[in-house]
């Protein structure tokens, strides 16, 4: 139970793809310009990842040390295919949309970072455990930023929801006369919000070592003391 | 050896150094008011406030000593630059926010007075024409200085705009250049429109030699050094001059570059930022050369109505680059470098 | 490719103990091939499978595509021809600011000419191209036209496209709906600031400008050679003749 709890903090927090390895991020700073397209684009980032390392770790006993990297390589462009195909067919507006960056999950470290240091060396079902909650870490991250982005951008929050629930329509958050902020939806924005969301990061966790110093230093005196 | 700013080993000094800048603005600032109005002293004032508000809160924030560091004025230069650069009748907002985002993100997140890598003034005016192009577009029609009028420009709530903006002189020349109208020339434009004046634009090349006037008493004041503003015009006029004698009917020539715009505000006061330019004689050489090469091809080819706040940006990035490269030789070892003897 | 470049500890371990012999080389190298082409054949398989699953549904929405930028230019119940089968390529017409061939779509009623639908492009925006799309009535009146491709500059020139616009209600584009050619000839079809009718926005005259006087010159170009475009045989080229 505690593994996967450490792979659940690993995934979310203490290893984020994102806030704490930095990969990935030529998609996350392209595509976070609303929260429609940045959870789109990391469900489907989950999908593959889960997937992935779902595949190499049942298939790991047949696959020879040597050609490791061409295999897993293989089995990720082959779903991530699978997904863009899918995509165009059933949701070719959202599929407009994310455009490149879909084929460009081929080539994010995320992936293969994962299937090459934990799948490849662990049971199937942690591994599939592990990939969906790396990339869960990346679509809260990523979704984040587009939904920052997007409310100061234009003051709405999931436009461009019609893309994939016909009915449903965007929110607007903001007053309909707000005059919209363009620097957040552009690329700048993306670099801004992402710099503070890492220095955020960066605080709570200095916050929280804080704690665990004090504590530590409580504790120790009060050992003295008694 | 490391060329530190003048500003942090004495902060003492560096109030009187900017009340000189504030002083050497005023001949152009006169020029400014007398042909567009009031308007720009409203922008003034809200930029003062705003910039002293948030030093004051990021000095508290971060503890510093916040009367030192908030009456040396720094932050007062920085929201009338901010002020000088942006359309004097644009919304109250815009300035405010615009001041606040070079004093809080661009100065203080970035480590404070002597640290900042970009210059806040030029930082916050990128921020803004990319946000709000069509307000940075506006600017007034010179003239037209009926101080009412301007005021509900300023504070709304209807800014009826038409009727008191004109086209910059830049923008004016380039717009008329890309109608695709092919006996457009520049000497036909500048002689036939109601925007140009006799070497620049109306009244901005009154504006643009009032900034000369007192970038020059800045220079013989020793706040500033020559190269900066120097290798500035020189390269803008250089470049100016190749290109108009290349194509007279394409590029406008070398006085209609300098007096147009913010070169002139750039040459003596922005690009002079000791603490986001660069520091040795030979890299502020290179450095404003860059600025202006950099300035004459966003005008000419870019999309945005001027260039020197991309063009500051961007040299602003090469500085610790051009510093490197151009450290004089330690004492002691072989000085063969003429520049160094001008150094400050 | 020998077996001591692996890095995997085991394997280097037990190289360095035993020398690998010729055949067992060779017989690591067959197994391998024949694992990579093992993988490779299963993946491609569930590749291909997916792509037999969804090409047909490909096909139909990048019809569907087509047929709804068309409908934004011209609502489908004005006409009861198939559109997209009836058309004709034009040789790049410089009055429609085209340097490839163009597609027309001619669209009908009961056999009677309706409109021509086709794209042209304003080459002066503020950054360059601007791509159209066109529907022209038979007698010469523009039914809508729509922005598709362009790069000005954003939240200033961009409310050419009506996606863009910040207002909805009435998006800059709607105003071209229903002018007719004999607009063109009377030198209104400009934007105001040049004498016309057409309004441009504050600060970003170039855009409008662009759009506007690329639009016209399409409607008068398409009205002058109609009758032509209509008769053209199916799927054929049309050869530019002197005027």
């Amino acid at each position: 139970m505690s593994q996967l709890r450490n792979i659940a903090a690993n995934g979310l927090w203490n290893q984020n793809a994102v806030l704490g390895q930095m990969l990935g991020l030529c998609s996350l700073l392209a595509i976070s310009t609303s929260v429609v397209n940045a959870v789109s684009l990391g469900l489907a980032t989950i999908f593959v990842m889960g997937m992935s390392s779902l595949i190499v770790s049942s298939l790991r006993a047949f696959i020879p040390y040597e050609i490791r990297i061409p295999i897993f390589i293989l089995i990720i462009a082959a779903l991530v295919t699978v997904v863009d195909m899918a995509m165009n067919a059933w949701l070719r507006d959202l599929y407009l949309v994310l455009g490149i960056f879909i084929p460009l999950i081929v080539v994010n470290c995320i992936v293969l970072a994962r299937v090459e240091a934990f799948a490849a060396k662990n049971p199937a079902g942690l591994s599939a455990f592990d990939g969906v909650m790396m990339g869960v870490g990346f679509v809260w991250v990523i979704g984040l930023l587009g939904a920052v982005r997007e409310l100061i951008g234009q003051g709405t929050l999931f436009s461009g929801i019609e893309m994939i629930i016909p009915s449903a329509s965007a929110i607007q958050i903001l007053p309909a006369d707000y005059p919209g902020f363009l620097v957040a939806i552009l690329p700048p924005g993306a670099f801004f919000v992402l710099g503070l969301m890492v220095a955020g990061r960066n605080w709570l966790d200095y916050r929280a070592n804080q704690r665990i110093h004090a504590q530590r230093a409580q504790q120790s005196a009060a050992a003295v003391a008694g | 050896m490391i060329n530190n700013s003048p500003y942090f080993r004495q902060p003492a000094s560096v109030r009187g150094v900017m009340l000189k800048v504030l002083a050497a603005l005023l001949p152009g600032l006169a020029a400014y008011v007398w042909f567009f109005g009031a308007a720009i002293l409203v922008q003034l004032a809200l930029c003062s406030a705003a910039a002293l508000a948030g030093e004051w809160a990021m000095l508290a924030i971060r503890k510093k000593p916040v009367w030192l560091f908030l009456s040396d004025g720094s932050a007062v230069v920085t929201a009338w630059l901010v002020a000088l650069t942006f359309p004097p009748i644009a919304p109250w907002w815009l300035g405010i926010m615009a001041t606040l985002f070079a004093i809080v993100v661009v100065k203080h997140l970035y480590g404070g007075l002597g640290q900042n890598p970009f210059n806040p003034a030029m930082a916050a005016y990128c921020l803004m024409i990319v946000a709000y192009p069509q307000i940075m577009s506006q600017w007034p029609a010179v003239g037209f200085t009926d101080f009412s009028t301007q005021l509900t420009a300023i504070f709304g709530p209807d800014r009826h705009l038409d009727a008191i903006t004109m086209a910059t002189p830049l923008d004016a020349l380039r717009t008329q250049l890309h109608t695709a109208d092919a006996r457009a020339t520049v000497a036909g434009i500048l002689g036939s429109h109601a925007t140009f004046g006799n070497i620049g634009g109306k009244g901005w090349e009154w504006v643009a030699l009032g900034y000369l006037i007192g970038g020059v008493w800045l220079v013989r004041q020793r706040i500033i050094t020559w190269h900066i503003p120097t290798a500035f015009l020189a390269t803008l006029a250089a470049i100016a001059t190749i290109a108009s004698l290349a194509n007279p009917a394409v590029f406008a020539g070398p006085v209609f570059q300098a007096f147009t715009g913010g070169a002139m505000l750039c040459a003596f006061f922005i690009a002079t930022d000791p603490v986001s330019g660069a520091t040795t004689p030979r890299g502020k050489l290179i450095f404003a050369a860059g600025i202006a090469l950099l300035t004459w091809i966003i005008r000419t080819f870019g999309a945005y109505p001027d260039g020197i706040a991309f063009a500051t940006l961007l040299m602003n990035l090469c500085v610790p680059l051009i510093d490197m490269h151009t450290q004089p030789p330690v004492f002691g070892h072989k000085k063969d470098e003429e520049e160094d003897k001008k150094g400050p | 490719m020998s077996e001591t470049e692996s890095p995997s500890a085991e394997k280097v371990a037990s190289a360095m103990m035993a020398p690998l012999s010729e055949s067992s080389v060779a017989r690591i190298s067959v197994r391998t091939a024949v694992i990579l082409l093992v993988f490779t054949m299963a993946f491609t398989a569930l590749m291909a499978g997916v792509y037999q699953l969804t090409q047909p549904i490909l096909e139909k929405s990048a019809l569907d595509a087509k047929r709804r930028t068309i409908t934004e230019v011209l609502p489908p119940d004005t006409y009861d021809n198939d559109l997209l089968a009836d058309a004709a390529t034009l040789p790049p017409v410089k009055a429609l600011g085209r340097d490839a061939p163009t597609t027309i779509y001619r669209a009908r009623k009961d056999g009677k000419p309706v409109a021509l639908v086709f794209e042209a492009a304003a080459l002066d925006g503020y950054s360059g191209r601007i791509d159209l799309i066109l529907a022209v009535s038979a007698d010469g009146r523009m039914v809508a036209q729509r922005v598709t491709l362009h790069k000005e500059t954003p939240g200033l020139g961009d409310y050419i496209d009506p996606k863009k616009d910040k207002n909805k209600q009435q998006p800059w584009i709607k105003q071209f709906d229903n002018l007719g050619f004999d607009t063109v000839l009377g030198g209104k079809w400009r934007v105001k600031k040049d004498g016309g009718i057409i309004d441009q926005r504050a600060g970003a005259t170039i855009s409008a400008r662009a759009v506007t006087n690329a639009s016209g010159r399409a409607v008068l170009w398409i009205h002058d050679h109609s009758a032509r475009l209509f008769d053209l045989p199916n799927g054929s080229q049309w050869k530019e003749t002197s005027p």
